[in-house]
């Protein structure tokens, strides 16, 4: 029946900043894990929840091509999050989806990929970075520019020194003004500035920025005048959702749903969208 | 020669109808408002209502709706996915407008994902229409290009007679035609005069409402915030609309169970689009205004080709501070352009 989820076994918890966690879950049942393998692409969502607070809207942090587990990535703030982050391993949670569209990797291949994020929009990144590492082959210059207000912030640090020590990835990671530690050799600054100072070429790149809104709109601005243009630019969306299949009627952007005709875009069609809308 | 069904006739059609396993379901004054309910014979119906005050889309997406019950204890979770009551209803009486409703909604549970709660109640159901002869200040279906006959989203039409005495009968699709069958002999054949339709003035000019609307310049307008200045934040007259059909899902109950539901939510309050870190996209009234009709005028259209109002007037009869619908559309239509 629709708005009935799959019931999941936490693996394990990972706490990766102040207020943010990383389930890892597992199926308890393989006909729900064979639909999820059937169905799932990278830049997709679900509804996390728990039975007596409800569910929560977030991405798929895992990419498409490890499929054994479904990791998810959120920052500790209403209800919901609150109980989600509060479980251990061998606790039932439950996951219904997965839904929305995805990102087409498949026409990023033969290009340079470009991948921008601030805070805590890393893992919907994160699980388009992993989709494409995991067949590095298909894809030419990986570079990603990652940052977060301090170093405490940063998420996924053990996959960050991963892609550090890669000689097939570019890392640029920077925190902003004021939230470096003593030792921290990276960056400092917004990242639409440190962006525009690593200055990738747009030439046969394909760029997925995820961040808050004002990020969003400051590193546009940036890799427009970098020359990227915004058919080549993609992102994804968030709203409040309940329902997560275009019925509940209040995650639309104008006449878009998010949880249907999204979540990603590219940044030609969130421009043609109603801005006071978003 | 058409077939028609007497007044005096309608108990044991009732009696028919539930030997052959349907409840009834008409227009009923039972509580402080006036909506449908089970009827067990002619004289609990309502019939002198132009229209009841409540819709029947409760009965299709009701207010609250269980989906699941859970129950947690130490070692284990158990939960089960709840159904709709496997019950045939026959709804008599329903006026076009809200019929159409039904209809309305259909695209919406069904694109895609089929929402199981809407379609089962709706295989369920088999709607029975009476014409209107009455037609109030607020009525607007002309409006909308439906009419005080239309057929759409019935099974059944009945057109009053106009010595009073019962119904033309008119069976609109397979559903209408078996549900006649079960009532045959008591319709008899007659070609007694129909009354005639009550005259519903148009109300504002639609396609000039569609076409303002499609202008993106119109989405930053002024208008929106002169016209919903009034607005309460209510919600009335989205819970009175038998087409508005958005919903929230919620947990009640304990620490140890509970049901998950799915209930009526409206675009009127500010918590509707509201995200966890505070951001709300539609953070004043006059944007959730103008996002219901956009919705109802524009976007719905675009999806389902049909726009999401049936003309009942209720968002205005019932409006606490006498704004609805109407005003704004008659507003938006004799804009400067």
């Amino acid at each position: 029946m629709i708005y009935s989820p799959f019931p999941m076994r936490v693996v394990s918890k990972r706490a990766e900043a102040p207020g943010v966690n990383t389930l890892k879950l597992e199926f308890v049942k393989e006909e729900d894990h064979e639909f999820f393998k059937a169905n799932y692409k990278t830049g997709m969502f679900g509804l996390y929840g728990i039975f007596g607070e409800g569910e929560s809207t977030f991405c798929v942090a895992s990419p498409e091509t490890r499929k054994e587990y479904i990791e998810c990535t959120f920052r500790q703030s209403g209800r919901v999050t609150s109980t989600l982050a509060s479980v251990d391993a061998g606790d039932i949670v439950t996951f219904r989806g997965p839904y929305g569209n995805r990102f087409p990797i498949e026409q990023f291949e033969g290009k340079n990929l470009l991948f921008i994020a601030g805070g805590i929009a890393l893992p919907p990144t994160r699980s388009v970075i992993w989709s494409c590492l995991d067949q590095r082959e298909k894809y030419r210059d990986v570079t990603i520019v990652y940052g977060a207000r301090t170093v405490a912030d940063l998420v996924y640090k053990n996959e960050l020194d991963e892609w550090k020590k890669r000689d097939d990835v570019r890392l640029v990671l920077t925190v902003d003004p004021g939230g470096e530690t003593p030792d921290w050799q990276d960056h400092v600054g917004f990242v639409p500035t440190v962006l525009e100072q690593a200055a990738p070429s747009p030439e046969n790149t394909i760029a997925v920025l995820c961040g808050p809104p004002i990020m969003i709109k400051f590193t546009l601005a940036a890799l427009q005048k970098l020359g990227f243009t915004a058919e080549n630019v993609y992102t994804t969306l968030e709203n409040r959702m309940k329902c997560g299949v275009g019925k509940c009627g209040r995650c639309n952007v104008g006449s878009v749903y998010i949880c249907k005709e999204g979540p990603v875009f590219t940044a030609a069609e969130v421009q043609a969208m109603p801005q006071a809308d978003l | 020669m058409t077939r028609i069904l007497l007044r005096n006739k309608l108990d044991d059609c009732i009696a028919a109808w539930q030997k052959a396993g349907f409840s009834v379901l008409a227009p009923v004054r039972r509580h402080e408002m006036s909506s449908f309910g089970e009827v067990q014979k002619a004289s609990d119906m309502a019939f002198d209502l132009v229209l009841p005050e409540r819709t029947i889309k409760d009965h299709f997406f009701p207010q609250t709706e269980p989906l699941i019950k859970y129950k947690i204890s130490k070692h284990q979770i158990d939960s089960e996915t709840m159904t709709p009551p496997d019950q045939k209803r026959v709804f008599f009486g329903v006026r076009p407008c809200d019929a159409s409703g039904l209809a309305i909604d259909d695209p919406l549970f069904g694109w895609d994902y089929k929402d199981d709660y809407w379609f089962k109640r709706r295989e369920n159901s088999v709607i029975v229409t009476i014409v209107c002869t009455e037609a109030d200040d607020f009525c607007m279906c002309t409006s909308v290009k439906l009419s005080p006959d239309s057929a759409k989203g019935a099974d059944v039409l009945l057109r009053p007679l106009l010595n009073g005495a019962g119904w033309q009968v008119e069976a609109v699709s397979e559903r209408g035609t078996a549900l006649l069958e079960t009532i045959s002999p008591l319709l008899q054949e007659n070609s007694e005069p129909t009354a005639p339709l009550p005259q519903v003035a148009e109300k504002f000019d639609v396609e000039k409402v569609m076409e303002w609307l499609a202008d993106p310049a119109s989405f930053e307008s002024q208008f929106w915030k002169d016209i919903a200045l009034r607005c309460v934040g209510c919600g009335s007259c989205t819970f009175l609309c038998p087409t508005c059909h958005c919903f929230d899902i919620q947990d009640e109950g304990d620490t140890y169970q509970g049901i998950r539901r799915k209930n009526w939510d409206s675009c009127s309050f500010a918590n509707f689009t509201m995200h966890t870190s505070g951001h709300n996209p539609r953070n004043t009234q006059s944007t959730r205004w103008r996002q219901r009709i956009m919705h109802k005028f524009n976007y719905y259209r675009g999806k389902f080709g049909v726009n999401s109002c049936s003309g009942c007037g209720r968002c205005t009869r019932q409006c606490p501070v006498d704004m609805g619908i109407t005003e704004t559309l008659q507003a938006i239509s004799t804009l400067p352009r």
